[in-house]
């Protein structure tokens, strides 16, 4: 028995980090917004507040705000030709539940791609001629250009509050902020986060090797804060609970503080969690989409919510899923090339060393999640890649984001893992090493991509993602090109004792964690023929369609990806309020 | 703002933590006992370490196990007093609540199965794709003490509680090393996968959990725990001892 409820203008699926930015700018025009949330309110939860949000088993080592995998996963292979298996516990990337999403649970690095990110593929093509690309590289252009996004970041950056050094105001390089960055029109909105022990030490190292270190962009706010909507950050602690914990200081910028009690007070808004998102209504004939369908977990009860518009604002993979199984677009085939959804699945290359020093006191539990220190030099097109044979990049960083003793312990190589010896390094070296890291691009390969599993199925009797994915030849020289770079400003530091390189390895392993920046799926493009959504998000194939959320990026950049995703949403906001004005495709 | 009422109940509690600390003998003992001032204690007299093997320094753990039988337990406290020592360090993995806090994981949600994605089919594949067993951590947790226990038996003659320590850990080293083998339980994923994270969390874990009593592994590293209102903090004491880290709070002292 499936209900059929009122039809409503504007239906968002997944109530986080891009649909609360949508919303603000529709509910503000006083546009009929209704958000899906599968997850409830986390915002007054034992991981919102002291002292249980301080609890790293519950909400870190067992990923506690993290999607529940015993009701939804995904299964992976690494290739075609083997057979793929549900991951049963995941641990590689962590999608999140509830009001937020999973930007509640993020760390607050933030960053704009590089100018040349938008037009990535006729940079390459222009700097290392037409043929440089080899052919499994599928990286394109988005469609769009930073300069029409530059206005969102700006408006984003003020919303969240964002700390930082301008590198680029208008074209002039400023001392101390990163020289490669896009031309910004003004300042970040507030100064940057002070550098930890290991920042300072990080920036004597690059320095002396010729490069320009500086403050990495943080949403960790180092003063109590309002935004140009009066929505308020708190000063942060410095308590080093950030990346898989909510903010009990509400000093981390983050959709349940800054967007959700303000939209929840607008009339023309409603939020219904525990309303999970079953399915999208496809009208192949009219090449639109009626509603969507959910499921309300409250009272088990099915709804049709019939809609003008349907945007999909869910995680990456949920996206993704949407769209296949509706029928929306032609699933990506990786035989023939044929097809856009699922397409160029990539996440992020990351890598390092660490370095421990006798003398020095590093206290990595004084550390907030972006209060970090990097260089710029060696990511994406940033350095020549004439001769190197792959392409793509990552900065390089003094990672200490966190002192959490379960997960953030590091010892010298050939440290026994137990015993008394173990005991003593740990007691040693714990406040005395960091970790230099690289954060680095993943570009796509055209085995590597997303479709539907025929054989597992979620909570939902629904198909899994499946994944066919693994670290490529491009991805794996250019780890150990740049985490060589990595080790070259280790060896700078002074350190006591330096580890040794640890450049990204295949097989793809679930088992690790690198990131919860998984990308692409649904990917954007001035193309129909490749891509799955226009430059304005648009889909293709209904034209009342939308889709935000990194599941369009193209590629991954060796950049957080938050940023964009934050000016893109804000943007599809002000194309929605065009667009219930004169229905058409943008 | 609330977060700030917060950070102040913080700062009161903080305060109210730091007397309780100094005021229990316990703990005062266990701070002399472990050389608890951690890397500082480099400029430490040595006298004082070492009594850790001899002095029941922590008040004993809860007694009885939920989920472990006899034999398992026998198994569990072996092992965790060979990789935790008594020492200058720490008291055996027993007295700082190790196999406690392991039997407590098994018998809960997590050994139970909780966040686990199990719909079959089964399958065995590259260890890339992570767990693959229909079992739930607890009965894998069982059946790997049961075929371990077996192959001591069958190198030894004898069970691995009745191992002498320096035998038990080179047996151990085997487990890891995939050097133990048994026809039906993977014994190097079942150790290196399920068994250590296990240990590695008993000993860092918030002492709610029943691991890390006392604090003595938090003590040890110089890790502060709650309430981490750093703020002033991270310039105050950047690149310096942080004198708070020798006597850290946990989710108890503020509950």
């Amino acid at each position: 028995m499936v209900t059929t409820l009122k039809k409503r203008t504007v239906v968002i699926c997944g109530g986080g980090f891009t649909a609360g930015l949508i919303a603000r700018q529709l509910t503000a025009q006083n546009l009929d917004v209704l958000v899906l949330e599968r997850g409830g309110d986390r915002a007054d939860a034992a991981e919102a507040k002291l002292p249980s949000q301080r609890d790293e088993l519950r909400w870190d080592a067992r990923a506690g705000l993290a999607q529940d995998t015993a009701v939804q996963t995904y299964s992976l292979r690494h290739s075609r030709s083997e057979e793929a298996l549900p991951i049963r516990r995941l641990a590689a990337f962590l999608p999140g539940e509830g009001i937020g999403g999973a930007a509640n649970h993020w760390n607050g690095q933030t960053w704009r791609w590089a100018e040349y990110d938008p037009i990535m593929r006729t940079r390459l093509e222009t700097r290392y001629g037409k043929n440089a690309i080899p052919a499994e590289m599928t990286i394109q252009d988005w469609g769009v250009t930073y300069a029409e996004l530059e206005p969102y970041h700006a408006l984003w950056e003020k919303l969240f509050g964002i700390a930082g050094k301008a590198g680029n105001l208008r074209g002039k390089i400023q001392p101390g902020g990163n020289p490669f960055e896009a031309p910004r029109q003004d300042e970040y909105p507030q100064p940057a986060l002070p550098p930890t022990e290991a920042g300072l030490i990080f920036t004597s190292a690059a320095e002396s090797l010729g490069y320009k270190p500086f403050p990495m962009a943080a949403a960790n706010s180092p003063a109590a804060y309002a935004n140009p909507d009066g929505m308020r950050l708190g000063q942060c602690q410095f308590c080093g609970h950030c990346e898989r914990f909510i903010c009990e200081a509400k000093a981390k910028a983050s959709p349940e503080v800054l967007l959700y009690p303000m939209l929840l007070k607008r009339p023309s808004f409603e939020l219904r969690t525990q309303a999970h998102v079953l399915g999208v209504d496809y009208d192949r004939d009219a090449k639109r989409v009626r509603g969507v369908r959910y499921l309300d977990l409250m009272t088990g009860e099915a709804y049709e919510q019939p809609a003008d518009i349907v945007v999909l604002a869910s995680f990456v993979m949920s996206n993704t899923k949407y769209l296949l199984m509706a029928g929306i677009g032609e699933p990506y085939d990786p035989q023939t090339g044929a097809g856009n959804v699922g397409r160029n699945f990539c996440h992020q290359t990351m890598s390092g060393l660490n370095v421990f020093f006798k003398d020095r006191w590093l206290n990595p539990f004084l550390a907030s999640g972006a209060s970090q220190t990097c260089i710029d030099e060696f990511n994406e097109d940033n350095f020549d890649h004439g001769g190197l044979g792959f392409f793509g990049g990552g900065y390089i960083y003094s990672n200490v984001t966190s002192g959490r003793p379960i997960g953030h312990r590091l010892l010298p190589p050939g440290t026994p893992s137990w015993g008394t010896k173990w005991k003593q390094a740990n007691a040693d070296w714990y406040a005395h090493s960091f970790n230099i890291y690289v954060h680095g691009s993943w570009y796509p390969h055209r085995e590597n991509y997303l479709d539907l599993d025929p054989t597992y199925r979620d909570a939902y009797d629904q198909p899994l993602l499946r994944m066919t994915f693994d670290i490529r030849d491009n991805e794996l020289r250019m780890s150990e090109y740049v985490t060589k770079k990595a080790e070259e400003i280790a060896k700078a530091c002074g350190a006591t004792i330096v580890s040794p390189p640890t450049p990204r390895k295949g097989p793809y392993d679930v088992r690790v964690y690198q990131t919860t920046h998984v990308t692409g799926g649904t990917i954007m493009g001035a193309d129909p023929a490749t891509s799955v959504v226009s430059p304005h998000l648009q889909s293709w194939d209904a034209e009342n369609l939308f889709v935000v959320g990194a599941s369009v990026y193209p590629f991954n950049a060796g950049y957080n990806p938050t940023g964009p995703l934050g000016a893109l949403a804000l943007r599809l906001g002000d194309d929605l309020i065009s667009y219930t004005q004169r229905p058409r495709h943008l | 703002m609330s977060n700030e009422v917060d950070i102040r109940l913080g700062r009161r509690g903080f305060l109210k933590g730091v007397a309780v600390a100094a005021a229990n003998p316990l703990d005062r003992k266990l701070l002399l006992a472990s050389g608890g001032l951690t890397a500082a204690s480099a400029a430490q007299p040595t006298a004082a370490l070492g009594a850790g093997a001899n002095e029941p320094a922590l008040a004993a753990p809860e007694a009885g196990y939920e989920s472990l039988s006899p034999d398992e337990a026998g198994f569990v406290e072996a092992m965790v007093n060979v990789m935790c020592p008594a020492d200058h360090l720490t008291p055996s993995g027993v007295d700082c609540g190790l196999a406690a806090y392991i039997d407590r994981q098994l018998a809960g949600g997590y050994g139970k199965g909780e966040r686990l994605y199990m719909r079959g089919p089964w399958r065995q594949a590259k260890p890339q794709l992570g767990y693959q067993l229909p079992l739930t951590p607890e009965q894998f947790f069982k059946a790997g003490i049961a075929a371990a226990d077996d192959a001591a038996k069958k190198k030894f003659s004898k069970g691995f509680a009745a191992l002498k320590d320096d035998i038990a850990d080179g047996f151990l080293h085997d487990l890891a090393a995939g050097k133990v083998t048994d026809a039906r339980v993977p014994l190097a994923s079942w150790f290196n996968d399920l068994v250590y994270p296990l240990f590695t969390e008993a000993c860092f874990a918030d002492p709610i959990y029943g691991g890390n009593v006392g604090k003595v592994f938090w003590k040890m590293i110089g890790y502060p725990g709650l309430p981490a209102t750093h703020a002033r903090d991270m310039t105050e004491f950047r690149g310096k001892p942080y004198p708070a880290a020798q006597q850290p709070k946990s989710i108890v002292d503020f509950s």
